[in-house]
């Protein structure tokens, strides 16, 4: 495909990262249709199987946000607001659709604003339950045939079953390949470091699947032949939160003399290391997968067992991770007007620091504006750490 | 409590109902009646407004706490301050809903002391047997307020009911999938009567339950009756009264005694219009409450408007009801009461979906303003931003954007502070904007 980027490895996923969106605009000039999605709770998959290319929108913690309140109250989670403002400064003047799910209040309560303020010839709200049960589970099966249906009608083509087989496939090939990434983080020190990882992730958010399966598949390739590059730092980190597109704050811990070693962030662990299982029917599959598999604090988990044995099932990923990592302390990252993670932080800090793992709790605004602050916190913390 | 804590006293608010007045007393007997509950060994559940079970609670005999209320009634009293720095100290950000950090800090308060916080408002919150939640499209702390209070009540079990409503989307109608979100919300409704008899060791009486769902389609359509009357010029009755009225609409749905509130409502508005007896003498300018809560600490902001000339015949807020008899369904032949519900709940949220289909780029929120602004004779609209709440104050800019594309541009005000949370208001800067728009609302007029 012309106007590919030639580079490879990290040298690709930094120029992609740098101008977020060049080659979707590419592709869009060379006539493909690019559909942008919120949150890690629209199953891409079905856009990828009906032709068009996904395409991840983020925000900018660099640039003030001004148009969008005009449009949108300032009440709503400032990574929303930062998204919506980069659409309507025309950051993303290529797309054609807009696909919102049901993922937190901020996202839901906006899909109207953004529906009619872009005004694209094509948008669809995924009405995803909160419930994992039964019930909930055939609903939104039944959620993903509408969306499914719209695209058809979108694109005056049907989605088939082995479309839409093929397509799960290659995004299941593209998470196995971030896990591959994740392992190297394991070595002491981390073969990749925390800032490369963010910047390869956000980078693959902007690709068709392929293009990001070859790109991750280069970076492993490089990370591995360059051996032990990085330098002892004294602490490991796991950085905890909603959705992180910047490398801002991944930087400014590392800058302060740790590793980010592991996560439960988007893009990150929480949306790439649990795959679609194949299915006859492969809704079915992506359903489950979405619905159950993604714990992230928007999905309601009904509670089996007793409260410790609840907190297991929300949390034991986190409890892990720490572990298979070798995590010394968490940094939980949260941001003003964050309904899904905000209620969760006393629990999250409550189970990981009873597992003897410290924590420290940032709320912050998605803007460097507030960076000098966090810098003071987390250096606070990370000399706590290493006493 | 410190004597500087303690809540600022308040002269009650003048109302112009009869029905309005008569709420506080209600509200604070139904507070204390769940404290009495409690002692009684009653099954208690904290519960939500506006989460369809009202019905099948009352058929249990399962005694509602809503915690809605009692962070609202903390609120109104100005004491709410203590239990949100409660909640903050516990790392729950202020940012979040206050409602809900009213009920943790409540909550959290309680559990550590094992009784009721000090001079807690009316006797305080009593603790639940469970507590039943709700995944919507409206509001997340209606799944993640009690999963977190579940930190300071782990014994305390939760059942979260999915009750999703079709979203207004251009390419499909909402009859193309409304079967299957009917058939989604029954089954999420039988677990709930599951989980009502598991934990009460009752069982469902189906009959009781039928017959509380007739009643309260019947109590629907009294309210909307009654509601509609407020067309009347001058109107019989204000936002600031509704929203005390929307008391029994919201906390007791499914009783005798809310259908009976209504018909006295009724009755009293169809007085007062027989007199020409409205809210103020000499109505000057008629507007619409066209979103968002109020912050119930100053509802005297209403009498305001009214001082200025102004009244509001119509809201948005609260009005969670139409005519069942106005559906393009006929409730009374579905003779399952849990399908009855959800049918009714679909239909509800769905209502102003044809509207808008016929007005090229319109939505269904906007129609409903549309329509009021008609019906009313509105003037002018007026909105409230509460900075914690992002369910029913997102879209609200929006909202009056799309109103002026697609209609007409109308004097309009967002006022901006929060439900519960008195430190995000400031009286002086409140009245100094309605006195602005009062200005330009004359201006118009001229």
């Amino acid at each position: 495909m012309p106007e590919k980027v030639a580079l490879k490895g990290l040298a690709a996923a930094d120029r992609y990262y740098q101008d977020y969106g060049f080659r979707a605009r590419e592709l869009k000039k060379q006539g493909q249709k690019v559909i942008g999605y919120l949150c890690a709770f629209v199953p891409a998959e079905l856009i990828t199987a009906a032709g068009l290319v996904p395409f991840r929108i983020k925000g900018d913690v660099n640039e003030p946000i001004t148009k969008a309140d005009t449009e949108m109250e300032t009440i709503v989670c400032p990574l929303v607001r930062s998204c919506f403002d980069m659409a309507l400064k025309g950051n993303y003047e290529f797309l054609d659709g807009l696909v919102v799910p049901h993922a937190c209040d901020s996202i839901c309560r906006t899909y109207d604003v953004w529906k009619y303020t872009l005004d694209l010839p094509y948008a669809h709200f995924i009405n995803m339950p909160h419930g994992t049960g039964d019930a909930s589970l055939d609903f939104y099966g039944d959620i993903l045939n509408t969306f499914r249906a719209s695209l058809a009608k979108f694109t005056g083509k049907e989605i088939s079953d082995q479309a839409l087989a093929g397509a799960i496939k290659l995004h299941n090939q593209n998470r196995a390949k971030v896990k591959e990434l994740y392992e190297l983080r394991k070595a002491s020190p981390p073969l990749i470091s925390g800032e490369e990882l963010t910047k390869v992730l956000i980078a693959a958010m902007s690709l068709p699947v392929e293009e990001s399966i070859e790109m991750l598949g280069s970076v492993i390739a490089e990370v591995k032949g360059r051996g032990e590059v990085s330098a002892r730092k004294p602490a490991r980190i796991m950085v905890i939160g909603a959705q992180v597109d910047d490398i801002a704050f991944i930087k400014l811990i590392e800058d302060s003399g740790a590793w980010v070693v592991a996560d439960d962030l988007c893009p990150g662990a929480r949306e790439f290391l649990s795959s679609v299982d194949v299915t006859t029917d492969p809704v079915a599959g992506l359903a489950e997968r979405y619905l159950r598999k993604i714990k992230c604090g928007r999905t309601y988990r009904e509670m089996e067992g007793n409260y410790e044995e609840y907190l297991e099932d929300r949390f034991g990923h986190i409890g892990r991770m720490i572990d298979d990592f070798g995590v010394d302390g968490v940094v939980l990252y949260i941001y003003k007007y964050c309904d899904p993670f905000g209620f969760e932080v006393p629990q999250i800090k409550s189970y990981v620091e009873a597992k003897g793992t410290p924590v420290l709790y940032l709320e912050d605004e998605y803007s460097m504006s507030t960076i000098g602050r966090l810098r003071t916190r987390i250096q606070a913390f990370l000399e706590m750490l290493v006493k | 409590m410190s004597e500087e804590k303690k809540p600022e006293e308040r002269k009650k608010r003048r109302t112009a109902t009869e029905a309005a007045s008569k709420i506080g007393p209600m509200v604070k007997a139904s507070i204390g009646g769940t404290v009495q509950a409690r002692e009684e060994g009653k099954p208690l559940a904290y519960s939500f407004i506006c989460c369809c079970y009202d019905e099948i609670i009352r058929a249990m005999d399962v005694v509602p706490i809503w915690t809605e209320n009692y962070a609202g009634v903390c609120g109104a009293k100005r004491d709410a301050q203590r239990f949100l720095e409660r909640a903050e100290s516990e790392n729950f950000s202020r940012s979040l809903c206050t409602y809900a950090l009213c009920g943790l800090g409540f909550d959290a308060w309680r559990e550590e002391l094992g009784e009721m916080p000090p001079e807690a408002p009316w006797g305080g919150q009593a603790r639940p047997d469970m507590m039943l939640g709700s995944g919507q499209m409206l509001c997340d702390p209606r799944n993640k307020w009690y999963q977190a209070a579940q930190h300071y009540m782990p014994d305390v079990p939760i059942y979260d009911v999915g009750l999703p409503w079709p979203p207004y989307e251009d390419d499909y109608d909402y009859r193309e999938v409304q079967d299957y979100y009917v058939k989604y919300i029954v089954r999420e409704l039988k677990g709930l009567v599951k989980f009502l008899e598991k934990h009460t060791g009752k069982k469902m009486d189906w009959e009781r339950l039928s017959g509380l769902v007739d009643l309260t389609d019947k109590t629907w359509n009294l309210i909307w009756e009654a509601y509609e009357l407020r067309r009347a010029v001058p109107t019989p009755m204000g936002t600031g009264d509704a929203m005390n009225t929307m008391v029994p609409m919201v906390f007791m749905m499914g009783t005798q005694e809310c259908y009976d509130y209504y018909k006295d409502l009724y009755d009293e508005l169809k007085l007062k219009i027989a007199n020409k007896e409205g809210v103020i003498p000499d109505e000057k300018y008629r507007l619409i409450w066209g979103g968002g809560l109020p912050s119930w600490f100053a509802l005297s902001d209403f009498n305001y408007f009214n001082s200025k000339g102004a009244v509001f015949p119509v809201e948005t807020t609260y009005r969670m009801i139409e005519a069942t008899y106005n559906f393009d369904m006929d409730l009374s032949k579905i003779s399952d009461p849990l399908e009855h519900i959800a049918w009714r709940w679909v239909k509800f949220w769905t209502y102003w979906h044809d509207k808008a289909r016929k007005r090229p780029g319109s939505h269904p929120d906007v129609e409903r303003l549309i329509k009021y602004i008609e019906d009313y004779k509105i003037d002018g609209i007026v909105m409230h931003e509460a900075f914690s709440c992002r369910s029913w104050h997102v879209g609200l800019i929006w909202q009056l954007n799309l109103l002026k594309k697609v209609y007409r541009d109308i004097p309009s005000l967002i006022l901006e502070s929060d439900i519960v949370d008195i430190s995000s208001y400031n009286e002086v800067d409140t009245r100094a904007k309605i006195d602005a728009f009062i200005d330009t609302l004359e201006a118009v007029k001229r």
